[in-house]
């Protein structure tokens, strides 16, 4: 074991408790996403401060008629105000209608308008997103294969070369572990940042959950702040999900499937094998 | 648990693939899913206190939301001379039932908190609060060793005229910021606001704070067919510190 594999060799990648939460939590965000903008459309607006204000709005979404016209939807980020009619605003009633609502049907969960509902499926897999991260890590930390994609200080001075050798601008990629530095801040970034604050502020949004913590919800900036961070992490976790995405296609989309279903990936030239 | 999570995943999956279903699954699963409420209840609970806020927080213009102010006969006939003719009814499984005027319930103890009251369509605002600690009144009619819930029962009414009710166990009902509220904001409550008492449950989302209160009732069990409140019947948690 101590010879290094080559290209073209097969590698155990990912344990099983990996690539079952991996997919428990893909589910979940899915589930959480959808309902989570249900939600959002029964008060579809975001505050910077703890109380409901307009004058601290950064996101709205309107409806509104003119005179003999047509309704017509609109978005209004940090005072900017766009038509989005039938897209957002004023859009996709789920039943094959529309009406005034900040997003359509084909994205909420469920689609028509119903919010008992959609909490229903948000707090149901706020727990399944939840309890998979705290397996995955449990899991990553015991088998030790968790600190092959925590980013380290070593890594710091190879993000440039990576992103350039990303950008065709250099032919090869700084020799690296099992996970480039890239992968490596993305992963560290989502697991140790973006999950966890998106759990806690979401839970801050609660009465109960903020009346145990006392002070916790005022580092977000109080409720309708934290629902405005929730939101925003929510569109960056989205962010992160395309970009993944790009990558997962673009480098082999077969061989990185699969080896998320049985675990054994096919090394390619310039993969790294472990530290 | 982890297992019936699964499951429950798996055919949650399933449902998202192939649209919308109706069938005994939506039912079983939405039965399935609802069932994370017993899980959220028992970790969060009603522990700790709410917030308090200072004076410079508080809405003074606070926001109007819910069923419609009742204009029936009923509310008519209690409002009549400043609410002089309303009684606060509290009975059910308690020793000591009694019928409560305005000036009894203004001549107990009161609390004022400035608390901060969350909707469950996602807002929020901060108004003053000043009433009689709901555990002052219940320990007046001594509830039975059998009473587990405190039910609230309304004036306000919707279209098809379903009375707006709501409960809490007795835990959430002795908690010390749980107030009958009769003024927000230096001043009575006005009609729209749910004069002349209205509850104030800080530590759980907005439909809990029933207004237009008229009866309290100590009760052992949910009545049949009732999931214990008027939106709890739509489909809302009953556990609405979440």
């Amino acid at each position: 074991m101590t010879e290094t594999p080559a290209p073209g060799e097969k590698v155990y990648r990912h344990s099983i408790a990996a690539r079952v939460t991996h997919w428990s939590w893909a589910l979940a965000m899915l589930v959480l996403v959808m309902s989570g903008l249900q939600i959002f459309n029964a008060a579809p607006y975001l505050d910077a401060s703890d109380k409901s204000d307009p004058a601290h709005r950064v996101l709205s979404f309107d409806a509104q008629t003119a005179p003999g016209g047509a309704p017509a939807g609109t978005t209004t980020l940090f005072g900017h105000r766009f038509t989005t009619t039938h897209v957002l605003g004023y859009t996709d009633d789920g039943m094959g209608g529309e009406e005034a609502r900040a997003f359509p049907g084909a994205i909420t969960l469920p689609a028509e308008q119903d919010l008992a509902d959609g909490r229903v499926w948000h707090l149901f897999f706020g727990w399944v997103l939840t309890i998979s991260i705290v397996i995955y890590l449990v899991a990553g930390a015991i088998r030790k294969d968790l600190r092959e994609l925590i980013l380290r200080p070593s890594d710091l001075p190879k993000l440039l070369p990576m992103q350039l050798y990303y950008f065709r601008l250099r032919k090869e990629p700084p020799p690296h572990g099992t996970y480039n530095p890239l992968q490596k801040a993305a992963y560290t970034v989502v697991l140790f940042v973006f999950v966890p604050l998106i759990v806690l502020t979401g839970l801050a949004l609660s009465p109960g959950f903020d009346a145990i913590t006392g002070p916790l919800i005022q580092l977000f900036g109080g409720r309708q702040f934290a629902r405005t961070w929730h939101f925003t992490l929510m569109a960056l976790l989205i962010g992160y999900f395309l970009t993944h995405m790009v990558l997962v296609f673009s480098t082999g989309a077969w061989n990185n499937l699969k080896s998320m279903v049985t675990g054994w990936y096919r090394l390619k030239d310039h993969d790294g094998v472990g530290v | 648990m982890k297992r019936r999570l699964f499951v429950a995943s798996l055919t949650a999956s399933g449902l998202v693939a192939c649209g919308p279903v109706k069938s005994q699954l939506t039912t079983s699963l939405h039965d399935t899913l609802a069932g994370a409420e017993n899980l959220n209840h028992a970790v969060l609970g009603t522990r700790g206190m709410a917030h308090l806020y200072s004076e410079a927080d508080i809405d003074r213009d606070f926001r109007v939301n819910g069923l419609n102010t009742p204009t029936d006969t009923r509310y008519a006939t209690a409002a009549r001379d400043n609410f002089g003719g309303y009684r606060l009814v509290v009975d059910g499984l308690a020793d000591k039932p009694q019928a409560f005027t305005l000036a009894e319930l203004r001549a107990l103890p009161l609390q004022t908190q400035i608390t901060r009251h969350d909707c469950v369509e996602g807002w929020s605002a901060i108004g003053k609060w000043r009433g009689v600690p709901l555990a002052t009144v219940l320990a007046m009619v001594q509830p039975q060793a059998g009473a587990r819930y405190v039910f609230f029962h309304c004036f306000d009414k919707d279209d098809q005229g379903t009375e707006y009710y709501e409960s809490l166990d007795l835990h959430e009902a002795a908690h010390p910021q749980t107030l009958l509220s009769l003024d927000l904001n230096d001043r009575a409550l006005d009609y729209d606001h749910g004069a002349p008492v209205r509850l104030r449950v800080p530590t759980q989302l907005g439909y809990k704070s029933a207004k237009w209160v008229r009866r309290i009732e100590l009760a052992a069990a949910f009545p049949a067919q009732s999931k214990g409140g008027y939106w709890e019947d739509q489909g809302y948690e009953w556990y609405a510190g979440i």
